[in-house]
């Protein structure tokens, strides 16, 4: 049993539910983390994970179920608490202060400064916790100075001077080198030794199999199980991340194709952070036809998608569109000459969600001269056509006033895919489009997709939706570290090798791995209570 | 005991923010009422005062529309910055810049008549606003230099140009550091109440301009959708920095008038003091206003019915001169204080 009532119990997260703006986005989690514990936390994002974990550090509150530390039940005012108990989080964002040294970030804050800080006798207290922990960072050094993989050290040895008895990392090695993650993972190891438990939330499996002592997988804001490391493998893993595969199949009638669309050459592109997110990327498609790339979110994807629309400077390769090179026109430019595109990030990127519905249905149209009046904007005509489109795409709102982020996710999506459909694009782009999606709008936007692939338009799906990439593509690509792992016709995969292909393997390493351990007879699940 | 829990909340109504920002400005009150107690005078005393002072007389009436004219082309400024998320805190430094052109033409250039003379003096101050505003423009969009800290800054480079001239090749035959006084064609007629002038028509005809701008322009859509979402606003196309300059020297050349208004509609001459600080309240009324430019004429009048009222409080009462300043300060931590209402739902909850 897990959710024994134990001494060794350092977390115990009962039942948990949370929901933003009527999505779900924890259902009844259980959660627990033991001294000595390395606990990983497995998923996609957008699975709950993060969510999960800002509820244990105050941040959020949950909606339902209680949390218990140390046997007590927290009841937390406000996010500073947690870390007063001993529950502290490394976030993705890092929490220094660029201008200080690692010192002065170290002490920032701490509840036993007074009015003089003992320097000296605060560098050795944090010396001996290098020591201990057996790494060294340069305590006079200036945090804006030094390298990310040294920062996210300072930010673990912060959690470590203020002693906490949890230390949560959210996906910590997305910005590090392989040699700095594996140095990290060192340093974790040693410290969960000395009987602090570490959640360590991730996506990718080798560390899952590296560090973990625990794993807990969650999917769609349900845990889908917690299991030991030693009872399970990563076929398991992948299957439980990506779920079952889905008896709905579309109709995908043969269309005639026209060629290569769309090409990319040798393509690099930079994340926001500055590291590579696309890297040597390389494929083309034709006029009719569906690419569906899978792959675990932040292996590059949605920089692919910003770089081949122009949201995002590509650094080095090409990119042809109907033969023109349009590696580095302008937004503007691309969508004029027809390429279309539906964000992952709708209430961000997609609209402007403090504006009205109909303003930004005419987001892309507006420039046009039959929409002018004189030097004017003809609004009339303009919100005469956000109507229809508002009806031919059956979206439903009180009023076109409304402003776009009351709107319910499904009928933002409907917003934003009819007034993309509606400009008659040759290429559409769509990243997780039916991402937090009920079920009837799930439907109108694949049929949707379907629809322009049938009327001979290029489309490039990004997804994390296994229904949908096998459902709607006529290839799949799996995109790894910013590149593809593989890229093959439907069916030629299964979903199991497309999940191992998603953890970083080869086509062939899949296959291979996928006939050796056809049968397992390792030790059982252990499934949710 | 009792404690406080803070919970986001999804969206405020018009009526709630209606309701919050008066409760913002009567907490402001009550705190300055507190203030002036403490000076040994009763505030209720104090703020009749203020009232009969702004609004008891013709004249009062009339003063209060003389301060209220600048006050309308800084919150303008301000706000229409704000309505592509761009705080100009030089509205201030603009006005004086401005002004200083405008009076640099009268000093060295030709007398024209009238009419075209006004228009060459209209047209020098806002340009010169807008030349200073392109310098926090351009270090925005070049090196993402955060735009509140290098507008206010250039605030005091402003003055100190225009100090400049006062000093050295303008002093006043007497030595003191103001201009002569304009010729006739470099003023603004008055329009036979008071010290108002022509410059409140003009103010008056921008905010209609800005509001069809703003609502019913390609130019407007485009910058309401660059202050909704940048990364909106990229997505659809929009060319974000050309937006974010233009932005700016509008922003700029708005504040840049309202110094052309003071030197030629009110002071007659270019001296260190044409502004008391209508560039910082301007950012007052562009907030309280939520830059809606038909609504911000109203808040402009309501600020200059507290500096009016201030005047007289000093005068009349003895009280410090920065009763006014105080004031402002209040009304404006209130509003921003405020906020915090209109973002969270606030909980008290009954602890152990």
């Amino acid at each position: 049993m897990i959710l024994s009532d134990n001494n060794n119990n350092l977390v115990l997260m009962k039942n948990i539910s949370k929901s933003f703006f009527g999505n779900k986005v924890n259902t009844n989690v259980d959660f627990t983390l033991e001294k000595g514990e390395i606990h990983a936390l497995l998923g996609e994002n957008g699975a709950g994970k993060t969510t999960l974990m800002n509820m244990l550090t105050g941040v959020y509150f949950p909606d339902e179920g209680d949390i218990y530390f140390k046997g007590d039940k927290l009841n937390f005012n406000f996010p500073g608490e947690a870390l007063k108990i001993g529950i502290g989080m490394v976030h993705q964002r890092f929490s220094l202060v660029g201008n200080l040294t690692v010192l002065e970030n170290l002490i920032l804050g701490h509840p036993d400064n007074k009015y003089v800080i003992n320097i000296p006798e605060k560098k050795k207290l944090i010396k001996t916790y290098m020591d201990q922990f057996n790494f060294q960072v340069d305590l006079d050094a200036i945090v804006g100075e030094l390298p990310i993989g040294v920062r996210q050290k300072v930010e673990i040895l912060k959690m470590l001077v203020r002693e906490v008895d949890v230390l949560i990392v959210d996906e910590p090695t997305t910005v590090l080198t392989k040699q700095e993650a594996d140095n990290l993972m060192e340093i974790l190891k040693s410290i969960a030794k000395t009987g602090k438990g570490i959640i360590f939330i991730t996506h990718k499996m080798s560390e899952v199999f590296n560090i973990a002592d625990k794993i807990t997988v969650l999917r769609k804001g349900l845990k889908i199980a917690t299991v030991d490391k030693n009872d399970t493998n990563p076929r398991k893993l992948a299957k439980m991340m990506v779920g079952k595969e889905s008896e709905i199949t579309f109709e995908r009638p043969k269309v005639e194709t026209k060629p290569s669309v769309i090409k990319i050459q040798n393509l690099f592109v930079n994340s926001d952070k500055g590291v590579l997110a696309v890297n040597n990327l390389s494929f083309d498609l034709a006029g009719g036809e569906i690419i569906g790339i899978a792959g675990v979110s932040g292996n590059g994807q949605v920089e692919l998608a910003d770089a081949l629309t122009g949201n995002r400077d590509v650094i080095r390769g090409k990119i042809f569109f109907k033969g023109d090179d349009i590696s580095n026109d302008s937004p503007v430019k691309r969508i004029d000459k027809g390429v279309s595109y539906v964000p992952g990030d709708r209430i961000r990127v997609g609209v402007a969600g403090n504006q009205s519905v109909w303003e930004n249905i005419i987001m892309k149209v507006y420039r046009l001269p039959k929409f002018k009046k004189g030097v004017l904007l003809d609004n009339k005509k303009l919100k005469e056509y956000a109507e229809k489109i508002i009806e031919k795409y059956n979206i439903f709102l009180p009023s076109i006033n409304l402003p776009a982020l009351l709107l319910s996710g499904g009928n933002l999506q409907k917003l934003i895919i009819g007034r993309e459909m509606e400009r008659d694009c040759d290429l559409y782009v769509f990243v997780y489009p039916t991402r937090g999606l009920d079920v009837g709008a799930t439907e109108f936007v694949r049929n949707a997709i379907l629809q322009l692939r049938n009327q001979g338009k290029a489309v490039i799906l990004i997804s994390g939706d296994f229904d949908e990439i096998f459902g709607l593509s006529d290839r799949i690509a799996v995109m790894y570290e910013g590149n593809f792992t593989g890229i093959f016709n439907n069916g030629d995969h299964s979903l199991e090798e497309i999940g191992l292909m998603m953890s970083g393997c080869t086509e062939e390493e899949a296959v291979k791995e996928m006939s050796s351990g056809s049968e397992d007879k390792k030790g059982k699940e252990v499934t949710d209570v | 005991m009792f404690k406080i829990k803070l919970e986001q909340k999804e969206r405020v109504s018009k009526r709630e923010e209606l309701i919050i920002t008066l409760s913002a400005i009567g907490i402001a009150f009550v705190l300055s009422g507190i203030f002036i107690a403490l000076n040994g005078v009763n505030p209720f005393v104090a703020l009749w005062k203020v009232i009969t002072s702004a609004l008891g007389t013709p004249y009062g009436i009339s003063e209060t529309l003389v301060k209220a004219i600048p006050l309308i082309f800084t919150g303008l400024a301000v706000a229409i910055a704000l309505n592509s998320k761009l705080w100009n805190i030089g509205a201030e430094g603009q006005l004086f810049f401005g002004a200083t052109l405008a009076t640099a033409f009268i000093i060295y250039g030709p007398v024209l008549p009238k009419p075209l003379e006004l228009t060459v003096l209209i047209i020098l101050g806002a340009i010169g606003g807008a030349l200073w505003a392109a310098i926090p423009a351009l270090l925005k969009i070049k090196f993402k230099m955060n735009e509140v800290i290098s507008t206010l800054l250039l605030n005091y480079v402003a003055i100190n140009i225009t100090d400049y001239f006062l000093f050295g090749p303008w002093k006043g035959k007497d030595n003191f550091p103001y201009t002569p006084e304009f010729p006739v064609e470099a003023k603004f007629d008055r329009i036979g109440f008071g010290r108002v002038h022509t410059g409140l028509f003009i103010a008056l005809v921008l905010v209609v301009l800005l509001y069809i701008l703003i609502y019913h322009t390609k130019t407007g859509y485009k910058l309401r959708l660059t202050g909704s979402s940048l990364k909106a606003a990229k997505y659809a196309g929009i060319n974000i920095k050309k937006m974010m300059f233009m932005v700016f020297l509008m922003s700029g050349a708005l504040a840049g008038l309202a110094g052309v208004s003071l030197v030629s509609g009110v002071e007659y001459k270019l001296h260190q003091q044409i502004s008391t600080g209508y560039g910082y309240t301007g950012i007052i009324v562009a907030w309280l206003a939520r830059t809606n430019p038909f609504i911000i004429v109203i808040f402009a009048i309501f600020l200059s019915i507290l500096l009016k009222g201030a005047d007289s409080l000093q005068i009349a009462m003895r009280l410090p001169a920065a009763v006014g300043v105080v004031m402002q300060a209040l009304i404006l931590f209130a509003i921003l204080g405020s906020e915090l209402f209109k973002n969270y739902n606030i909980k008290l909850i009954r602890g152990k």
